[in-house]
């Protein structure tokens, strides 16, 4: 690899330099959470660094065996707290496999417009934080103005700006509201013109490029050895995606591109994630040219809460509603392990049912935890600076690595 | 459902772009950029001038919420007869996912009635530090009694403060949240 920064151990300049262990966090603002760093320091260059994490262990995936089904949804979305969206598509969607419900056409485009609107969402919050880290602060102010945007859709939609619970098993709770299609198109329409502004502050801004061309290079057959997906992978050159490998939602009918890198060093990494958003925008687009009227959740009693205005109508209305509220419904054992393409990579969500109201497991595959494996290939034997422009480009969200 | 990521037909399914390299850093070209970069950007953030804050500020000025928003819970009576919506069934203790309402329910006595139903709730207290504010009581409650308000200024010193009684839940609250209209 000609273009990496990189400095061996025998070549190093001065060898007298002792090693140096140095503590990075936990609590740091530079780790994007609660990650603590053990860092081996030869002077500047890193020689081994150790993750530690769990410092954020909230026993969420315990707790989910003691909740029937519906209630698990807002807990499984405050794991991964930047992409609660995927969380539910992630559970939802498994529920709703091994209970083989089928989702109406109209549910499918509105979940994959949320879904697409988070990924915006969570490249923001990533671009805003990492240019931070290097020292481009107007980043973080223009990443979260459209971010508050995005935040505002959800709002308006769902009733909460984080932690919406849109997502039930068999569409969504409840329809979108008036205006949200005209609001939410114009956001889609003007977020390239964003995305264009901040490749003009970035893409060829001497600092940035000397912080980021270089920096951070793992190959694409040692990412694929550690289990690392999404635009970590994309960017060594892999384009695997699974919105495109896997059938679900409306992705088969949607016409967009893979954005990948050919070096895989940090600014393959921002340029690829850059793209993605140009792209999911234009997938909500196209998303709301194709949105089919309809019922947004499926009509089976069994497992989806009646129509509130059938409550004082109907008797078995009532009765459906109190056994749903109260005890649930019973899904026959089996077990079933769904996976999206999330902000970070692959979103694998595991349930295993046992016949009664509540999951006997719950387990979540989350990409920052895996994608944390190649941390260390990508630091050591460079400078500690590039270290932390390496963590910040690898995007960890340590909600979601502790759970 | 089963994919290989190598395989001909994956690869043929899919478009891919290759994302540009940039310039390389330093150097000549680097000089010219320290400083023609720099103006370029500091053009487009001089740009944004004309689009105006996009702040507010903050306590003199509050955030308007949409109709939707699930702020503070509010419970209800009957407008004609003043008597409470909520019939004290638990449904909303039964649906909250963070176990933080608690309902004690007791008989009405006729004469001196409390709700509209045949008992009522004398004891109705939501745990606002453990509220996760998901509206699934909202979503539960078959009588509408308890619904998601719009105040989301809760802030307090002291964590039993937060636990809200029937009669705080039942009173109007003091200062009003500004409303988005649907459209806005
Ligand atoms: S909003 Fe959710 S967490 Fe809060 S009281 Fe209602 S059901 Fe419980
Ligand atoms: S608020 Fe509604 S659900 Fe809760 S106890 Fe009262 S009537 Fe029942």
């Amino acid at each position: 690899m000609t273009e990496q920064i990189a400095v061996p151990f025998e070549q190093a300049p001065d060898r007298d330099t002792e090693i140096m262990t140095v503590n990075v966090g936990p609590h740091h603002p530079a780790t994007h959470g609660v990650l603590r760093l053990v860092v081996d320091l030869e002077g500047e260059l890193v020689r081994e660094v150790r993750p530690v994490i769990g410092y954020v262990h909230t026993g969420i995936e315990k707790s989910c065996e003691d909740k029937s089904y519906w209630k698990v949804i807002p807990f499984v979305e405050r794991m991964d707290y930047v992409s609660y969206f995927f969380q539910m598509e992630a559970f939802c969607g498994a529920v709703e496999r091994l209970i083989d419900l089928e989702i109406p056409p109209r549910a499918k485009y509105l979940r994959t417009i949320f879904l697409e609107l988070n990924r915006i969402h969570s490249h923001l919050v990533w671009l805003g934080t990492t240019a931070l880290d290097l020292g481009a602060i107007s980043m973080l102010w223009y990443c979260f103005r459209e971010r508050d945007k995005i935040l505002d859709l959800f709002e308006m939609a769902t009733g909460q700006r984080m932690h919406t619970r849109y997502f039930q098993v068999g569409g969504v709770i409840e329809d979108i509201p008036v205006g949200f299609e005209a609001k939410c198109r114009k956001f889609a329409e003007e977020m390239p013109i964003r995305v264009g502004q901040y490749e003009d502050l970035l893409d060829r801004n001497e600092v940035f490029l000397q912080r980021t061309k270089g920096t951070g290079v793992v190959s694409r057959e040692r990412l694929l050895e550690l289990g690392v997906t999404g635009p970590l992978l994309r960017a060594a050159g892999d384009p695997w995606d699974l919105r495109k490998a896997f059938d679900y939602l409306v992705y088969p009918e949607l016409d967009f591109k893979i954005p990948v890198g050919t070096v895989g060093d940090n600014y393959d990494r921002y340029r690829v994630r850059v793209a993605e958003m140009v792209e999911s925008a234009s997938i909500v687009r196209q998303c709301l040219d194709a949105l089919p009227e309809g019922p947004y959740i499926a009509d089976d009693r069994k497992y989806v809460l009646p129509p509130r205005s059938e409550l004082s109508t109907s008797m078995e209305s009532l009765i459906h509603h109190f056994k749903l509220v109260t005890e649930g419904y019973r899904v026959a054992p089996g077990e079933v392990y769904y996976s999206i393409e999330g902000p970070r990579g692959e979103l694998g969500c595991f349930v295993l049912a046992d016949g009664s109201a509540k999951p006997a497991r719950v387990h979540f595959r989350d990409p920052s935890f895996v994608n944390l494996q190649s941390f260390r290939d990508m630091a050591v034997d460079g400078y500690v600076a590039d270290m932390i422009a390496s963590l910040g480009m690898l995007d960890p969200i340590l909600g979601g690595v502790d759970r | 459902m089963s994919f290989d990521p190598k395989s001909a037909s994956y690869l043929d399914s899919i478009e891919v772009v290759e994302v540009q390299r940039g310039p390389k850093p330093g150097g000549v070209g680097g000089a010219y950029r320290a400083f023609g970069e720099t103006l370029r950007g500091l053009k487009t953030t001089m740009a944004r001038l004309i689009e105006g804050p996009m702040t507010i500020e903050y306590p003199e000025e509050k955030t308007p919420v949409y109709p939707r928003f699930r702020g503070r819970h509010k419970l209800h009576k009957f407008e004609d007869t003043g008597l409470e919506k909520c019939v004290g069934c638990s449904l909303c203790a039964a649906a909250c996912p963070a176990d933080c309402i608690r309902v004690v329910a007791a008989e009405n006595i006729p004469g001196d009635r409390v709700s509209a139903g045949e008992r009522y709730a004398a004891v109705y207290e939501i745990n606002l530090s453990r509220c996760i504010f998901c509206g699934y009581c909202e979503i539960a409650c078959p009588f509408d009694a308890i619904t998601m308000g719009h105040d989301y200024e809760m802030a307090d010193y002291d964590r039993r403060d937060l636990i809200f009684t029937k009669e705080m839940l039942l009173a109007e609250p003091v200062e009003r949240t500004p409303l988005k209209s649907e459209g806005e």
